[in-house]
């Protein structure tokens, strides 16, 4: 009997259950005893494929690989396991005795060539510039001017590139903060380090936003402003921002960022991309998730020795969404033997991350960054901008007059006394359903705007919380509820009694709209609104009493 | 010409299957067990995310294939209960006559088990996952294949809302009955409502089912309803003991249902309101889901060839659910269709001719009785006698005259009504008129019933709550259902057939306005596709142009 009854568990919990056993005898016993008790075909090939892999490891002692019976595939993965140069070397002969493939024999050489060469140390050799390495190659970056990628250069801290739009935050660069915020906290905890975030906020008087980026996490803020900045340019962003990365400062003692992060917004691409050029480092982009931890690699260009793994501390590993979103990459940036990739830059999907709450007490240090802006930088001019039309904002209305379905007998008319209905508060937006939106109501010209998707309260259009709801001929689904149940006081007027408003209404008039709304218009406009009076008024009244206030 | 040149940069997997219902879970698994290179793409953001059922899983003993033989593990870990018992209550008003049809149920059974689809289709994708990963393939959720894509007019794979076509030598629409795959490649159609039922849902939650029904853990009831529960539209009702829950549903003949103008969810509320049903359903109703689905009549619509160029069509795509009179059989045969399919692509590969699967996938339907059940030759050979009006009338004027009504006696005083309900060939050649579903049980249970004590004190949801309950991901400004003729006398039957649609009711999917232009009042009818539960009723009796929402949209059923 096998120490492991298989029978005991499910396919699902038997993998981890054998993860801990690699002993090719116990496996069998554990096979064995599956086969004997539910010989069930997906447990058998669980501990089949995990009785391959280590009966593999087991012949890796390559004596014994008979050639004649491996294909040129088999060869190749066999080889990669062999280091000892005789062995390959009477591998070598064999091969050439026996089959003499080419193929097998040039994998066997090139398997020579680089356990042989792996003794030499590749770092020691002298790095090329490409220029040199490939001479008869155009080099048409050859006269980029900025510094080259550095040699041991220190790099500490987190930057955040807080992008700003008509005088405010963005609410991704606050979310980048806050994210900050945590990793670096977490990062000093690890490493027992004393590293900071920095804001980078550039523009025209932008000051008061730097200090901003404090109470969402920031430890230093560092800005630049010229009035010459106030729309976003790629040249002169790029610029500045390289610049604050490269200068020194008495706030700073090391060469370079350790960490940057950008938005992925437009402009934030357009100078993540640049930026992270400009410094000599990579760059991931559109990355949803971010995490700092020690990562071991094996490919040979960063460990500079084949078949070696180096462990690289502190990396920041960037997670992307690909293929659509179903897929993630994880990507990091990792310094070469030869050659230093940092900053580690990545540019982050506005919303992947909370918003955290603004802490005003919290303490940090302000650098102005000093720069002669070169007016080469400038010769491009932005001559007009548009700023989008957002659409109707229902959401800052202290009332708001909302009209269902319940207008379907005359729509416009329906429309029409909602609207005046409106026009007699100080405050108050037209709102609609969903209903009235996907209907296939014909509203006069001058009502229709009131009727489009822009308005639609509920689900899937806006969320409102005004002091004062009015929803007339809506019943009140629950699509609808999500929309508008945060309102401080919900009167709904319905010819239902039983319409399920009914149940998160303050005041319900049982009533037609088309008698109930010119109604309330009028006691507005003579300045009493009675809510009691409209309701006794002939139309009903809800003998819940709920509306005797 | 661009698209050609494109296409040979797609991704190429030796399979594509589309769909993760059972029907695509069999074929893929068997596929991957074949070591073949399979990708599965499911629509939902989790396997049965879309998927409702009627009806119980069956095991057939002469089934080539049963799900076990696939998923060992299926019934331990993902059904609900098995059914042991297995009745028919014919109903008149509040008489009631019982007919214990175990016998018929356990006819070529080896097990039959109640599910729920959303545990069931969730575990099984589970499992295919780990099976095709081992192949190179895998199972992605959150993909809406919307359509085959062809090179040189013939199909050579799928195309994708959310990602780029994808080729394969062989495409599996396993993509359910309203498969769009099979309806772009000619092989089905939406035009006839007769070829159709409806079915419509309520999981009842019910912690204590076994006291209820006198059961064990290990047992289960159905319970099948007929007689005049639906004010005349031809259809019958459902009950299956869950593991904490019930399912209890009705389903109709589509045509029949237009023809009455009837309301599916009205219908299903006369079901569970029935005081036939007290004794179950006692004092507490919770209903935790309202799903309605259309199912294909396999008699008539079960394709025969369904196949064309590198795709196949599996379960409910091809029409391979039977449903004659007191058998239900859909999961199953799907089941047996897709492993069939996978070993069909796996010989025709090994032949080196991987184009002649579909061929020797028909075959098998065949050579392997499948084909047999879904279209018995029993139905065709009758159905022109059957049902022809003047012999429906003939039939129902004998069952309710004197005459009939004293033979029906001296018959089931013999035992011979229970007999034939529980023959199987009597069943599979029942003809689809009012007789046996409505007159036949009517007269039954007026003659031999007894009258219920029980008062039922269920309150059913309104459609609203009902809707609102249910959870959606609605695609903003991209209606997957477009109206192309809003007028009455086209679509104005969906006003009443869409099951979260009714007549005054402005919360749901269709509805009728009256539209007044310059003194001119005319009907329409409006669509809000917010509410769909992707039934495909509207499909099949009005105007519209219609596909399923994309990946992961569309509403989310969490028992099915």
């Amino acid at each position: 009997m096998a120490e492991l009854d298989p029978s005991e568990y499910t396919i699902a919990e038997l993998g981890p259950e054998i993860k801990e056993i690699e002993d090719v005898a116990t496996l069998e016993e554990v096979l064995e005893a599956e086969r004997n008790t539910k010989d069930r075909e997906g447990a058998k090939t669980l501990l089949e494929s995990r009785i391959e892999k280590f009966s593999e490891d087991d012949d890796a002692d390559v004596g014994d690989l008979d050639l004649s019976e491996m294909s040129v595939a088999d060869l190749g993965n066999a080889l990669q396991d062999i280091d000892e140069m005789e062995t390959l070397e009477s591998l070598l002969e064999r091969e050439a005795e026996e089959q003499n493939r080419d193929s097998a024999t040039r994998l066997i050489e090139s398997r020579i060539d680089s356990v042989a060469g792996s003794g030499e140390s590749d770092i020691e050799q002298t790095q090329q510039s490409p220029e040199e390495k490939h001479p008869e190659l155009d080099h048409p970056t050859a006269d980029k001017g900025h510094v080259r990628a550095l040699e041991n250069g220190t790099y500490r801290d987190m930057w955040v590139y807080c992008e700003t739009q008509s005088g405010a935050l963005l609410d991704v660069s606050k979310e980048m903060l806050g994210k900050a915020r945590r990793l670096m906290d977490e990062y000093n905890e690890n490493y027992d380090a004393n590293e900071r975030v920095v804001a980078v906020v550039i523009g025209n008087d932008v000051a008061g936003l730097a200090e901003e980026t404090i109470g969402y996490g920031a430890d230093v803020a560092v800005y630049y402003e010229d009035d010459r900045l106030d729309r976003f340019r790629h040249t002169p962003y790029t610029e500045i921002f390289a610049d604050m990365a490269r200068s020194g400062g008495d706030w700073r003692d090391y060469d370079e960022p350790r960490y940057t992060l950008f938005p992925a917004t437009n402009n934030g691409r357009d100078l993540s991309a640049q930026v992270q050029a400009e410094l000599d480092s990579g760059l991931a982009s559109d990355c949803s998730g971010l995490y700092i931890e020690e990562s071991v690699i094996s490919n040979p260009v960063k460990t500079g020795r084949p078949g070696e793994n180096k462990t690289f501390e502190r990396v920041l590993h960037m997670k992307r969404p690909d293929f659509s979103g179903f897929e993630y990459s994880t990507i990091l940036c990792l310094d070469n033997p030869a050659r230093e990739f940092h900053p580690q830059g990545a540019s982050v999907i506005p919303g992947s991350f909370e918003l955290p709450a603004f802490d005003g007490d919290r303490e940090g240090q302000l650098v102005e960054h000093e720069l002669a802006l070169d007016p080469e930088w400038l010769q491009v001019e932005v001559i007009a901008y548009d700023r989008l039309d957002t659409g109707v904002d229902l959401s800052d209305h202290d009332v708001v007059v909302a009209l269902g379905r319940g207008i379907g007998d005359d729509p416009t008319h329906g429309m029409e006394l909602g609207v005046e209905l409106a026009d007699t508060f100080e405050d108050a937006g037209v709102g609609v359903s969903r209903g009235i939106v996907t209907g296939s109501y014909d509203f006069a010209g001058h009502i229709e705007g009131y009727t489009h998707e822009e308005r639609q309260i509920g689900e899937t259009g806006q969320v409102v919380a005004p002091k004062l709801y009015i929803a007339a001929g809506i019943s009140g689904a629950i699509q609808h509820k999500v929309g508008m149940d945060e309102s401080e006081t919900i009167i709904a007027v319905n010819t239902d009694p039983d319409a399920r408003i009914r149940d998160f209404s303050d005041y319900f008039i049982e009533g037609d709209l088309f008698e109930v709304l010119p109604q309330l218009t009028a006691a507005l406009k003579a300045g009493e609104l009675d809510l009691k009076a409209v309701a006794d008024g002939g139309v009903g009244a809800d003998d819940g009493g709920d509306t005797d206030e | 010409m661009e698209v050609i040149l494109m296409s040979e940069t797609y991704e190429h997997y030796e399979a594509v299957v589309v769909g993760a219902g059972p029907g695509g879970a069999a074929t893929a698994a068997k596929l991957a067990d074949e070591g073949i290179e399979t990708l599965v793409l499911e629509r939902g953001v989790d396997a049965g995310a879309k998927n409702v059922s009627g009806g119980l899983l069956y095991a057939e003993q002469s089934a080539p294939y049963t799900i076990d033989d696939l998923f060992p593990d299926i019934r331990a870990a993902a059904t609900e209960r098995p059914i042991t018992e297995y009745y028919m209550q014919n109903v008149a008003g509040e008489k009631v006559k019982e007919y214990d049809l175990t016998s018929l149920h356990e006819h070529d059974t080896a097990w039959s088990d109640a599910v729920l689809r959303r545990r069931m289709d969730s575990w099984l994708a589970e499992r295919v996952h780990e099976r095709t990963r081992e192949t190179g393939g895998g199972l992605l959720t959150g993909i809406h294949a919307n359509g085959l894509l062809r090179e040189n007019g013939e199909i050579v794979g799928v195309t994708c809302d959310e990602i780029d076509p994808i080729r394969a030598d062989l495409i599996v629409a396993a993509d359910g009955v309203n498969s769009e795959l099979a309806r772009d490649a000619g092989l089905m159609d939406w035009d006839e409502p007769e070829e159709w039922f409806q079915g419509v849902k309520a999981t009842v939650d019910m912690p204590a089912v076994d006291d209820r029904f006198g059961i064990e853990p290990d047992e289960g009831v159905a319970h099948l309803f007929s007689g005049d529960l639906f004010e005349g539209v031809r259809g019958g009702g459902f009950l299956y003991t869950n593991t904490d829950s019930l399912s209890i549903g009705a389903v109709f003949h589509l045509d029949s249902l237009v023809e009455e103008r009837a309301e599916p969810h009205e219908l299903l509320n006369a079901l569970l309101t029935h005081p036939l049903l007290a004794r179950w359903l006692g004092e507490e109703y919770t209903e935790v889901e309202y799903a309605a689905k259309l199912v294909p009549d396999s008699k008539k619509v079960a394709h025969t060839s369904p196949h064309k160029d590198r795709l196949v069509l599996v379960g409910d795509a091809a029409g391979q659910m039977q449903a004659q009179g007191p058998i239900i059989k859909g999961m199953n045969h799907a089941v047996s269709a897709g492993a069939l399919a996978a070993e069909a692509f796996a010989t025709a590969k090994r032949r080196n001719n991987p184009e002649s699967a579909g061929k020797r996938y028909e075959r098998k339907l065949k050579e392997s009785g499948v084909m047999k059940k879904l279209r018995p030759k029993r139905y065709e050979r009758l159905r022109p006698i059957g049902e022809r009006e003047k012999t429906t009338d003939v039939v129902d004027r004998l069952l309710t005259s004197p005459i009939g009504r004293v033979g029906l006696k001296a018959m089931d005083s013999i035992g011979l009504v229970e007999r034939l309900y529980s023959s199987p060939f009597m069943s599979m050649s029942i003809p689809d008129t009012r007789t046996p579903y409505v007159t036949l049980p009517t007269v039954i249970a007026e003659e031999l019933g007894a009258p219920v004590r029980d008062r039922s004190t269920v309150e059913p949801p309104s459609l609203e709550e009902r809707i609102g309950e249910l959870t959606y991901d609605t695609d903003i400004g991209n209606p997957h259902i477009r109206l192309r003729d809003s007028s009455v006398e086209a679509s104005g039957t969906a006003v009443s057939a869409c099951p979260v649609s009714a007549t005054d009711f402005g919360g749901g999917c269709y509805r009728e306005e009256t539209i007044t232009t310059n003194g001119d009042t005319k009907h329409v009818v409006s669509l809000d596709t917010q509410p769909c539960i992707e039934c495909g009723t509207c499909a099949v009796v009005a105007d519209t142009d219609w596909e399923h929402p994309g990946g992961g949209k569309g509403v989310e059923f969490t028992r099915g």
